[in-house]
């Protein structure tokens, strides 16, 4: 019987070494969490650098083309709009929430977008010195957010499959039950799936 | 039923189980677009791929690197490649400065200057602790009108050396990208010096012979589960990269979040 006893136990200790040595333990969920929130909190310190570069391209805008009010107005809304919207880092895994913040910031995309096609109109503003440092700014801030969010999504995925596959799904029924998958970012306009038809 | 050994039944129990499980382990392919296995490897300081530099040139520019690098830490590293493989210069310089980790990994002051000649693109990644100094705006002065010109007129020595010195330049201006290494002066570095590498290996051996002479009374129960209460509490920790000695000129483990940019000619 004894003998029995101790071949079960031996065979239950090999099996939770397997686990063990697979290198998952009690420690992942927490941490693929965490590196997941600090990722996101990158991704909104890069669109909060992008938003606040907008006041500076608004003004030397202005200076040389003050007729375009329409255009001008709709991107100071548009950065009001998305600075109003903050996703807190615990708030990540609300799919809902994260959309709204991507519309929001996808809808100043569009509005910068407009601005500087409207500038290359102005060939006084184009050589001028301070539009070219900020363009290169924004460019350079627009890279930033590119690789902030490719940044974001690898890690949602890494807790994402860590929650879902064996055996982190064992220690998140154990230890972990309130752990929610991480919401990524989806397609930003609307009707991303359709090419925009060009016209000349 | 014929009596095997307990223990052997055991270990030939636990290896399937963990190659098993190692099996079930096997990473995926990462969501990165460009993948680290096709980007070249980091051979020095001057990495020539695309082959627009002559030796004595790479020499020039691999000496001003290492004094850069001796002087202020800063690891800053120029690549040329013959394909960017149908990607833009952007990803692409970011996913080779995170291979090679260029810059120290508390500091992130790594640099790369990255030229492509077939694609006419050149762009300058920053790591993050140089963006401050390095900014997009002073990045984009230099590609445009230091090295832009002379790589259209076809010198690429010229216009490799005038980015180059350009960014030292501004580098050095700037008291808080500069700062001596007193630590590696004075050897305080972690290094993986021959003895080290002989006193742990010299350790595993005993280890080994521990076993050996043991092998038919361990408790491998007891073994398992010291092992798996010891890892769920142990961390696992990516170390930063080895400095080099001499001119063995490795990554640091410093990072880049896309700093810097590029322009063409």
């Amino acid at each position: 019987m004894t003998a029995h006893f101790s071949r079960i136990r031996s065979l239950l200790a090999i099996i939770f070494l397997a686990i063990g040595l697979s290198g998952c333990g009690y420690n992942t969920i927490p941490t693929l969490d965490e590196a997941a929130k600090a990722k996101w909190a990158e991704v909104q310190n890069q669109y909060q650098r992008r938003s606040d570069l907008i006041p500076n391209l608004v003004a030397t805008v202005q200076g040389y083309a003050k007729q375009e009010k329409e255009v001008l107005t709709a991107v100071t809304e548009a950065r009001a709009k998305a600075t109003s919207i903050n996703v807190d880092a615990s708030q990540i895994t609300d799919p809902e929430k994260i959309k709204q913040f991507q519309a929001a910031q996808a809808q100043l995309s569009g509005a910068l977008g407009h601005l500087l096609a409207v500038s290359e109109r102005y060939p006084d503003l184009k050589s001028n010195q301070n539009f070219l440092a900020l363009q290169s700014q924004l460019e350079g801030t627009e890279n930033r957010i590119a690789v902030a969010r490719r940044d974001y999504i690898q890690a949602a995925q890494a807790y994402n499959t860590n929650l879902r596959t064996f055996p982190g799904s064992v220690w998140a029924s154990i230890f972990y039950k309130d752990a929610k998958p991480i919401a990524a970012f989806t397609a930003t306009a609307p009707n991303a799936e359709q090419a925009p038809a060009v016209k000349f | 039923m014929t009596k095997l050994p307990a223990l052997r039944i055991q270990a030939i129990g636990a290896w399937f189980l963990l190659s098993l499980v190692m099996l079930l382990f096997a990473a995926g392919p990462s969501l990165a677009e460009v993948k680290p296995e096709s980007l070249p490897a980091l051979t020095g300081r001057v990495v020539d791929v695309a082959n627009v530099l002559k030796p004595q040139e790479r020499e020039a520019l691999r000496v001003k690197l290492k004094n850069l690098e001796d002087q202020s830490g800063i690891q800053m590293a120029v690549a040329t490649v013959s394909t960017l493989q149908g990607e833009e210069i952007e990803p692409y310089a970011n996913a080779l400065f995170r291979k090679w980790q260029l810059g120290q990994k508390d500091k992130n002051n790594g640099l790369l200057f990255l030229i492509a000649p077939t694609e006419h693109k050149i762009r300058f990644e920053v790591g993050y602790g140089l963006e401050g100094t390095l900014t997009d705006a002073l990045t984009k002065l230099i590609l445009r009108n230091a090295v832009s010109p002379k790589l259209k007129a076809g010198d690429f020595a010229g216009g490799i050396t005038a980015g180059v010195d350009e960014s030292i330049a501004v580098l050095t201006t700037d008291k808080s990208s500069w700062q001596k290494r007193p630590a590696l002066q004075q050897g305080g570095d972690q290094q993986a010096s021959p003895a080290a590498v002989a006193f742990f290996f010299i350790i595993f051996l005993v280890i080994l012979y521990i076993v050996w002479r043991n092998r038919n009374n361990i408790n491998w129960t007891s073994a398992a589960t010291g092992y798996v209460i010891g890892s769920a509490f142990g961390g696992r920790d990516g170390e930063g990269g080895s400095r080099d000695s001499g001119d063995n000129f490795s990554g640091g483990g410093g990072d880049s979040g896309g700093g810097g940019s590029s322009d063409s000619y």
